[in-house]
């Protein structure tokens, strides 16, 4: 018996070290560093050493209202992307579980965007909002769309950003949904019919109910994707274009991945972007253990 | 028995991923190295458009001499100094890296090993100097002012020697602003201030505000930049320049154009000035634009202007710290001063050179415009790149951006800039 | 009341036609465009290109640009996707399987340290990475920068999280007596697990090597860090970064460029787009 157990002792070290070594050593142990690191006045220069600073980092932050614009504007992009995500992707889930024609080529087809990747997106959206637009607006002659500059305009620019990501992001979030539709019970909606429940009545009072906990995934999904986008910024406005905020000129697409990376990067202040990186975690983490739990509720609720 | 089975399994598993990796490296990077004992030099630079060309200056280097020259190139849009950053904390520095004035030099200055008595210092006059060490080979010249269709101003009336004031400017826009329909343009210059041309607006538009007017190599100004005053009668002078830049200009390339569509609308004619350098050249050559062309200067301020801005962009620098720092001076060295050296820098890269004693001449006519100016003797000083690490694009360009929109009035816009150049102590 | 229902069903099939157009116009924007010249697109970006052999000259252009080295950055894209697909399948497998069938407090700590993964955001540990992986080379000379061990193996970290999670949830389903009737014939554990689990995974290995591969192909700003811009080793996405030069934007040779870094995968999920879909809609959900 006392064999079995060392013997199974051995199995499950086996088992477990491949995955929680290069886990361990590619995150943990950095975030343990990092946490440290935003208490001092880290440089990443090889062999200099850090001092300890204590709260200064984080003081600073604060104060930098630069900081507490993209933090604004941050959530601003992710409200608005998770709306617009999920409202997309569960009408395209919707259009195609109906027996419609070519339906698994519609489905191929909403998702080939997910395919491309965020900076070769970023470029392709960032040509389509500056010169595709304008042509298409002197081409079809309406004047509003060939003299906007949509990439100059802090809220437009925004909205061009939560498109690009819309464009990206709802076909995958509709493969969730379908597979959440296909699991609702056929039975259900048929016995509604019967009964002469309308479309958005079997819509309301069957299906979002059954397919709640899909929303869990789909929300917490595009929550924490929108929150630390990147690459689809860096390569489309590029932070881009200039707003005023408190009387002064800030960047009003720099969301904070990109601020964290222009701080710590462009303005040369390590320790500080780590300082602002470590804040940006705790606020992904209660904002998404708050909407799961919420949302696990709601489920229940239903 | 079964266990020990098992853990040979897993020591087998493991060690056979690691070992499979770790050798399929040892292929890619090091063994070049190790194998045959040539010495290696690393250059690390941030042109582009000229890494063929240095590619293949290296390789033939290197058939001559026998040390290996790698050339890696970063431009993109993270920018090099940031790239440059992350070079330095990885395992392999570069040898020779590239810096663009003062600033790069204070964030570099503890890496970098000065030259001396190196030959190609005596044919130039544009070397990088602190302290009357040189630290840094010019890469090339190169220099912008308002490039100007040649035809469209013959159309107007306007000759181009007259443009040396803002008055005369203001007077030469007007003409063509009235004359829009007749010259087909949309705007008269073609000027950009948008997220992706801060270097155009913070860095080379205002060195105009540094050094336009003044003797070559005048740094009154800068100096005073760097202790944080502003020269608020020079300011006046030059937001009014800039203002005139901005009226003139086309609304969408203004302010979200990116290069091309600023050297486009150049290029098709629909603008009769441009706000840029000789660096355009290729980019015309390939689209098999040849009207002619020529640079008048920034008026930049009140007063007559007699010269556009000439200078060196990028220096080639060393890294103290590099185990081949002779091979490196050898290489930088052989650009100078040798023909293929030339060769290269001329034909191939399509460059101006820094050089006296380089007899060829360039062919683009912008470029070939240049020299005409670097023959006059009169140009005005390149100090942007020696203002604080990030202050033009990162700290300025916002400003300008926001007062092409309107955000912010004149009156305002000097009130920014001079707030921000207060805050630099 | 029949017309009716064929008016909503017309309706409904014009609907998804318009969003599908909709959804497929910028590629078509970027196949248009990069059969043009600088010059071409700046006069007129919608209309379609006048000789489509310039989208011959635009590759060639490409495919021999000494900043994308096209094919060898694909061959790299390649080789770092596949291995990271199969150490990081194999690996969270093997891991979440043992954490799935040995209930012991250390196990369950481990399985929330993985889980612990999923929320942690890359900005907060990319910096010290870096560091952190430069001092392992200076500590025993093993150089994890620039290499392909290194950003495989950081791969391996960031996709165990995600992957471990799922499999957990997978094998959790797995009746036990299947393992227990294998161990009575004498199998061994690791026999059991690769004869028995590992194929009854396969759904789920599908899955997760789609997300992967998708995530890993497009990656940009973790191999930006690792790998480093105009390195030796450099994936499509770095490919493409070093070639967009902010100062010099040629929309006409991005746009091929575009093309040729999208055209891969998008071959690819053509290939496979039955097992993709079915695999992506089973998976979705635990």
């Amino acid at each position: 018996m006392k064999n079995k157990q060392s013997y199974d002792r051995a199995v499950f070290w086996m088992f477990v070290t491949p995955a929680l070594f290069a886990f361990v050593m590619v995150v943990i142990i950095p975030f343990f560093m990092g946490l440290y690191y935003s208490f001092t006045d880290w440089t990443a220069v090889a062999g200099l050493k850090p001092n300890w600073i204590g709260f200064k980092n984080y003081t600073k932050m604060f104060s930098d209202y630069k900081f507490l614009y993209s933090l604004f504007r941050t959530f601003i992009f992710t409200l608005l992307s998770v709306i617009s995500i999920n409202i997309v992707a569960l009408l395209f889930a919707i259009l195609v579980t109906r027996e419609i024609k070519f339906k698994n080529f519609y489905r191929a087809g909403f998702f080939i965007p997910n395919l491309i990747g965020g900076l070769v997106l970023g470029y392709i959206w960032q040509f389509i909002f500056k010169s595709v637009v304008p042509a298409i607006g002197s081409a079809l002659g309406i004047q509003k769309l060939a003299n906007v500059l949509i990439l100059s305009n802090p809220n437009l620019t925004l909205f061009g950003l939560v498109f690009a990501f819309t464009w990206q992001y709802a076909g995958y979030i509709m493969m969730i949904y379908v597979a959440a539709l296909l699991n609702v019970p056929q039975e259900l909606v048929e016995a509604a019919s019967i009964d002469g429940a309308n479309y958005w009545q079997k819509l309301k009072n069957i299906t979002i109910p059954m397919i709640a906990h899909a929303f869990t995934i789909t929300t917490f999904l595009t929550l924490v994707n929108s929150f630390k986008q990147y690459d689809i910024i860096v390569a489309l406005t590029n932070g881009g274009p200039t707003a005023m905020f408190r009387g002064d000129v800030v960047n009003s697409t720099e969301l904070l991945a990109v601020h964290i990376y222009n701080v710590a990067f462009k303005y040369n202040k390590m320790a500080e972007g780590q300082a602002r990186a470590i804040i940006f975690f705790i606020m992904l983490s209660v904002i998404s253990i708050a909407q799961v739990y919420y949302n696990k509720k709601s489920e229940v609720e239903m | 028995m079964k266990r020990a089975l098992a853990l040979l399994t897993s020591v087998f598993l493991v060690g056979s991923l690691m070992t499979g990796c770790s050798s399929k490296n040892s292929t890619t990077g090091e063994n070049k190295e190790n194998k045959n004992e040539k010495k290696t030099v690393v250059i690390y630079q941030n042109k582009v458009e000229i890494h063929d060309a240095l590619t293949k200056y290296a390789a033939e280097y290197s058939k001559k001499t026998g040390v290996e020259v790698i050339v890696k190139t970063s431009g993109g849009d993270s920018p090099y100094a940031e790239n440059l950053k992350a070079e330095f904390q990885s395992d392999r520095q570069p040898d020779i890296f590239v810096i663009e004035g003062m600033g790069g030099y204070n964030t570099w200055k503890s890496k970098l090993a000065p030259f001396e008595g190196d030959e190609w210092i005596d044919q130039t006059d544009l070397e990088f100097v602190v302290d009357g060490k040189v630290y840094g080979f010019p890469v090339a010249v190169e220099a912008w002012g308002m490039a100007y269709n040649k035809e469209m101003l013959d159309k107007a009336g306007i000759d181009p020697n007259t443009l040396t004031s803002q008055e005369a400017y203001k007077a030469a826009f007007e003409k063509l602003d009235s004359m829009k329909k007749e010259l087909g343009i949309s705007s008269v210059v073609a000027m950009a201030a948008g997220p992706d041309m801060r270097w155009v607006t913070g860095l080379h538009n205002f060195n105009g505000y540094l050094s336009a007017g003044l003797p070559y190599g005048d740094k009154t100004v800068l100096n005073k930049l760097l202790n944080g005053e502003p020269d608020m009668q020079r300011l006046k002078e030059y937001a009014d320049w800039v203002e005139l830049l901005f009226k003139y200009a086309d609304k969408n390339v203004l302010l979200t154009g990116n290069y091309d569509a600023q050297v486009g609308q150049f290029a098709t004619k629909k603008a009769a000035f441009i706000h840029q350098g000789n660096w355009i050249d290729p980019w015309l050559a390939q689209n098999n634009v040849n009207f002619p062309m020529g640079f008048a200067p920034h008026a930049s301020v009140k007063g007559e202007m007699k010269g556009i801005f000439i200078g060196a962009p990028s220096f080639y620098v060393l890294n103290k710290d590099s185990k081949n720092l002779k091979e490196a001076r050898d290489f930088i060295n052989s650009i100078a001063m040798t023909e293929e050296g030339h060769n290269y820098m001329v034909n191939e890269a399509k460059m101006v050179p820094a050089f006296k004693n380089v007899k060829l001449k360039p062919s683009a006519p912008l470029s070939a415009n240049v020299t005409e100016w670097l023959a006059k003797g009169t140009a005005y000083t390149w100090l942007q790149n020696d203002m604080p690490d990030g202050f033009g694009m990162g700290t300025l360009g916002p400003i300008y951006e926001s007062y092409a929109k309107g955000d912010l009035t004149k009156e305002q816009f000097i009130e920014k800039i001079a707030e921000k150049i207060k805050s630099i102590k | 009341m029949i017309s009716k229902k064929r008016l909503k069903e017309v309706l409904l099939q014009l609907l998804t036609l318009i969003l599908f157009l909709i959804t497929i116009f910028p590629f078509f924007i970027v196949i248009i465009n990069s059969a043009k010249s600088s010059l071409e697109i700046v006069t007129n970006p919608i209309k379609l290109p006048d000789r489509w052999m310039q989208l011959f000259v635009n590759i060639k252009t490409i495919w021999t640009n000494p900043n994308i080295r096209y094919a060898s950055s694909v061959y790299t894209s390649v080789i770092i996707t596949v291995f990271s697909l199969i150490t990081i399948a194999l690996f969270s497998a093997m891991a979440a399987w043992v954490l799935v069938r040995r209930k012991t407090k250390l196990s369950n700590f481990i399985f929330l340290l993985f889980v612990s993964g999923l929320i942690i955001p890359f900005q907060v540990v990319m910096f010290p990475l870096v560091s952190f992986f430069r001092m392992i080379n200076e500590a025993i000379g093993l150089p994890m920068l620039r290499t392909y061990h290194g950003m495989i193996f950081a791969y391996i970290g960031f996709g165990a999280p995600l992957a471990v999670f799922m499999f957990h949830g997978f094998i959790k389903t797995i009746p036990l007596e299947l393992e227990e009737a294998a161990w009575i014939d004498g199998c061994t554990k690791p026999q059991i697990f690769f004869k028995i689990i590992l194929p009854i995974l396969k759904p789920i290995i599908v899955t997760i090597c789609i997300l992967n591969a998708i995530w890993i192909w497009n990656d940009f700003l973790l191999p930006s860090l690792v790998l480093g811009i105009g390195q030796n080793i450099q994936t499509i996405p770095l490919a493409i970064a070093a070639f967009a030069g902010s100062f010099v934007k040629k929309w006409d040779l991005i746009m091929t460029a575009v093309l040729m870094a999208a055209t891969p995968i998008v071959i690819g999920f053509l290939l496979g787009q039955k097992h993709i879909i079915k695999g992506m809609i089973s998976g979705s959900i635990k």
